[in-house]
């Protein structure tokens, strides 16, 4: 039997444009296929874990089924020990991803870190883990995947991380680089009993330039040259050995930022929790950018492949990359990353009608000068110490959906709004079974609870308290993934390509882009971070250090 | 309050009680978790109970500042405030303003303290503690006693121990006229320091007014005396205290200090100590704590502890996993702060188990052993469990036993 295809497409719009599919992945061990319907999430992680969750969080979080997993935190020990677990299923077992449900793409980079790096070489790769930068070559990654067996991985590429912008030569050599890594990546080993690695994602390359990502997709497509070939049959052309495509949006948006004259300076974001990243903003001009580079580098390539796209910076940016492009795959550290900086999400796609979201037990997001709501809520502000509501004012809540069926509202399904009693508890002797079965006082399991709410969630941000953030990543993964899902339903409709039109200019009329939102949050999050959280002695031992100098102690 | 003692070891003071409160029923001895600020660090309330917890701690001092009464009533109280449907303890308030503000100063109408806000002189009579602890809504309140350091030595004592009587008197008075006292129950809290004579002169005026409070506390421990002190005060009011009342140990978390004080008749105890270690990398087990921050666990693919039914050894957390993640990833310190509950829990549950069986000098024997075989036996524990007819070395001619705390640890790569 041969295996399922790693990506069927149900609703197309030719080459550029809006389409669903799904995603298949066939172990071919007799497992069955994991299905997702695409465009699908695609959880982000750091050092293996997602950020914030035990395993019991990541198993009630039905939004995580697509896990990204980086390997550079591992360099830290050599050698890493994800490459001594064994198995059939490494990473599935190490880091406690379920087999039939998780499905993992392994890259060796964290694609959400816009540090300075130091540059790679000819055939190597420089990585960060806790110890600085470790120098990963060709043979090593090639081994470390075949140790690893991941569902998905993705091959080295040349991206530079120095500051934009960067010359025609360093291009052209990123180019060659990042040609030459996947041929030595598809390559087989000398050793025929060691399988190749199965899913392989190749980084479009070609940076800010149109004519160089153009020129990177030709060379995937071109005949393999004789001197080349060896080891790379059956291959035709580098592309029939690429399962799929990855975007790395944050070095994109670094050098549009620094064309824009608003340079975002990689290595030095003014504080040091910060992250790239969170400058990073869209704007209907930066998406149109974006969309004329994947499309340039997607031009010479077949349709049928699924598109990764990672570290977009709003939703609108998806939504604008989805209809200019056409994508399959977004990572949700844009989500993720907000539930670090205290804001719980609250927006919906299509955009809900306006009686159903307004409610005076539930506020809607605050709405700025222009008009347009906030894509959620910086439970930092004061506001919502007594705001007893649920976090999101465009979702229902399991347990009054439970109870009343008078709003139409759709339910979060996160740990945060629909908590559930635990399906059991541990005894830890044989009388404690008198406080669980209690006959004056009946505890059914996996019972809906009332919702967790903004003036708690607003209490546990300024006692910093780490389940602030648990709550808050499973909620705003949960809003992602349900934003994916109206955008699949509304290209379900009989007209999908006009109807996605028209929702997406409802929705950029709706909801905010500027995204102050975050801007002040992460104020306020940093506020408390200096104050109370790690490094916090050390701050203050150099505070006073400054305070104290040029005076005699 | 109902409570029910339903089994006593027939050695030592030990004992297993059923204790009702309006949140459900709590099986005693327990150890019961810290949420200092609402939340048991990195869990949600749903997770805690999974883990088989079903009283935990909350602090009046933390919750008075943030998020402050006026929020928790509008929420209903703090077991509505944090999604806990079951038993809640509060302290008083008291031990925070000495630990935590160096302004404070006592009077006879209360505690006197520059307000963390604006530095401004607030003052928490006993009154206001336990008003404060109605908002709160907490199962079992303590009353505000005048905490001195247990290295305190002079009439300070004394005087404290006296202060403390007078307050628990208006605390009581407070505390029935509100019409909560049929829903929240107030525990006494036993003082006099290190010396014994205040200790039972305390616990003499205290147990007088047995038909007012609904349990008691032993405080002012827990703050840096020998162990050998502290086990003797321990002993003197677990004896003394009456057989109807819960006793209650303040501020005790070490497994060996748990038995030692379940052994003399300690029927709840409270403490940082397992969830805040999680956090810095260690993980407690029965064969004493492990620091996973050590190289030497790096590849490790065991779990912290085999046959640990807690979700981080049962879904297969391996000791390398955790050395990758601890102190780097709160994902670390959530699974190995559900780890160390549940060790709690194992613990005293293993105690209730012995108790209810006739086992549990054996059940201390063998904890001992497991504990601290290698690393030799703390000499208090010994004298301490002596006093109650079990003799830890009994049959163990070769047994090391160290003076001092004896509380183990693996520092280093060294160690």
């Amino acid at each position: 039997m041969t295996a399922a295809p790693l990506f069927t497409l149900c609703v197309t719009s030719g080459k550029f444009g809006p389409r669903v599919g799904s995603l298949n992945l066939d172990r071919e061990d007799g497992t069955p296929v994991i299905r997702t319907p695409t465009p699908a999430l695609l959880t982000a992680t750091s050092r293996g874990v997602v950020p914030h969750f035990s395993r019991d969080s990541v198993q009630i979080t039905g939004a995580i089924q697509h896990i990204q997993l980086p390997f550079e935190s591992f360099l830290d020990r050599n050698p890493p020990v994800l490459t001594l677990v064994g198995g059939a299923r490494p990473l599935h077992q190490f880091l406690g991803y379920e087999t039939d449900k998780h499905v993992l793409t392994l890259t060796l980079r964290d694609p959400s870190d816009g540090r300075k790096m130091p540059p790679n070489g000819n055939d190597f790769m420089s990585a960060h883990c806790t110890r600085g930068v470790r120098k990963v070559n060709l043979p090593t990654w090639k081994t470390y995947v075949q140790k690893c067996k991941p569902d998905l991985v993705v091959a080295l590429s040349d991206t530079p991380f120095t500051p934009p912008p960067h010359s025609q030569k360093r291009m052209t050599k990123s180019i060659e680089r990042s040609i030459s890594w996947l041929a030595d990546f598809l390559r087989v080993l000398d050793d025929p009993s060691a399988s190749c690695p199965r899913n392989v994602l190749v980084h479009l390359a070609g940076g800010a330039e149109p004519h160089a990502r153009g020129e990177f997709a030709d060379r995937l497509t071109e005949p393999i040259e004789q001197k080349d070939a060896v080891g790379l049959s059956p291959f035709n052309t580098l592309d029939d050995g690429v399962a799929g495509y990855v975007f790395d949006l944050l070095p994109l948006h670094t050098t549009l930022a620094a064309e824009a004259c608003r340079p975002i300076e990689p290595s030095s974001p003014v504080d040091e929790l910060l992250k790239v990243s969170d400058s990073q903003r869209s704007s209907p001009d930066s998406s149109i950018r974006l969309a004329e580079l994947l499309q340039a580098s997607l031009d010479p390539l077949p349709v049928h492949k699924p598109r990764f796209v990672n570290s977009p910076v709003s939703p609108h940016e998806i939504l604008r990359l989805v209809r200019e492009v056409g994508i399959d795959l977004v990572d949700g550290f844009w989500a993720q990353r907000a539930a670090d900086i205290g804001v719980a999400l609250d927006f919906r796609f299509p955009v809900p009608a306006e009686s159903s979201i307004t409610s005076a037990d539930c506020p809607a997001p605050r709405t700025r000068k222009d008009g347009k709501m906030d894509l959620g809520h910086n439970l930092f502000d004061s506001m919502y110490r007594h705001d007893h509501s649920r976090l999101a004012s465009s979702f229902s809540d399991g347990h009054s959906a439970g109870q009343s069926h008078s709003n139409d509202l759709p339910v979060c399904p996160c740990g945060a709004c629909s908590p559930r009693s635990p399906a059991s508890r541990l005894l830890h002797s044989s009388v404690d079974i008198q406080s669980w079965q209690d006959s004056q006082r009946p505890l059914p399991p996996s019972a809906l609870q009332p919702p967790f709410v903004r003036s708690y969630v607003h209490h546990l941000l300024h006692t910093h308290e780490m389940c602030s953030h648990t709550l808050l990543a499973m909620h705003n993964l949960t809003v992602l993934s349900a934003f994916l899902e109206g955008i699949r339903k509304v290209l379900g409709r009989e007209f999908p390509k006009d109807e996605l039109e028209k929702e997406i200019v409802r929705f950029e009329q709706k909801y905010d882009e500027d995204m102050v939102l975050w801007d002040e949050a992460a104020t306020m999050w940093l506020d408390v971070e200096h104050a109370r959280g790690k490094g916090r002695l050390a701050r203050e031992r150099g505070k006073q250090t400054a305070s104290t100098m040029g005076t005699a102690a | 309050m109902q409570f029910e003692v339903l089994a006593k070891c027939h050695t030592t003071r030990a004992r297993v009680s059923r204790m009702r409160l309006a949140h459900g029923v709590t099986m005693l001895p327990t150890f019961m978790p810290v949420a200092t600020q609402a939340a048991i660090k990195g869990l949600t309330p749903q997770q805690v109970e999974a883990l088989g917890i079903n009283l935990i701690l909350n602090n009046t001092y933390h919750l008075n500042l943030r998020p402050g009464i006026q929020v928790l009533k509008e929420a209903g109280g703090a077991h509505k405030f944090q999604g806990w449907n079951h038993n809640l303890l509060t302290d008083s308030g008291g031990f925070q303003l000495v630990s935590l503000s160096k302004f404070t100063k006592i009077t006879e109408e209360g505690a006197l303290f520059a307000s963390p806000f604006d530095g401004s002189p607030t003052m928490l009579t006993p009154e206001e503690s336990i008003s404060i602890q109605h908002a709160i809504g907490a199962d079992i309140i303590m009353q505000l006693d005048d905490v001195v350091s247990s290295l305190t030595v002079g009439p300070r004592v004394e005087e404290a121990m006296w202060r403390t009587v007078r307050w628990l008197d208006r605390c009581i008075e407070f505390h029935q006229k509100s019409g909560e006292d049929d829903v929240q129950n107030l525990f006494a809290i036993v003082q006099g320091g290190l010396e014994a004579d205040l200790r039972d002169k305390c616990l003499d005026e205290m147990i007088a007014r047995k038909d007012r409070v609904a349990g008691y506390a032993i405080g002012g421990l827990s703050g840096g005396e020998e162990k050998d002190v502290f086990w003797r005060v321990i002993k003197q009011c677990a004896d003394k205290l009456p057989e109807d009342r819960p006793r209650y140990s303040m501020g005790i978390g070490f497994a060996e200090d748990l038995l030692v004080c379940v052994a003399l008749g300690v029927d709840m105890a409270d403490c940082v100590f397992p969830t805040r270690t999680a956090r810095f990398g260690v993980a407690l087990t029965f064969k004493g704590p492990l620091n996973l921050r050590l190289s030497k666990h790096s590849a490790d693919m065991r779990p912290i502890e085999e046959g640990c039914p807690c979700p981080t050894c049962s879904s297969g957390i391996t000791r390398a996993l955790l050395n990758h993640t601890a102190t780097l990833e709160t994902a670390a310190a959530h699974a190995i702060t559900q780890h160390n509950l549940v060790f709690q829990a194992r613990v005293m549950g293993g105690a209730r188990d012995a108790i209810m069986n006739g086992t549990f000098p054996q059940y201390l024997k063998d904890f001992f052993a497991n504990y601290f075989g290698d690393a030799g036996y703390p000499e208090w524990c010994v004298n301490a469990l002596r006093s109650v007819g079990v003799d830890l070395l009994e049959g163990k001619p070769d047994t090391r036993v160290v003076s001092g705390d004896g509380a183990k640890w693996e520092y280093s790569d060294a160690a």
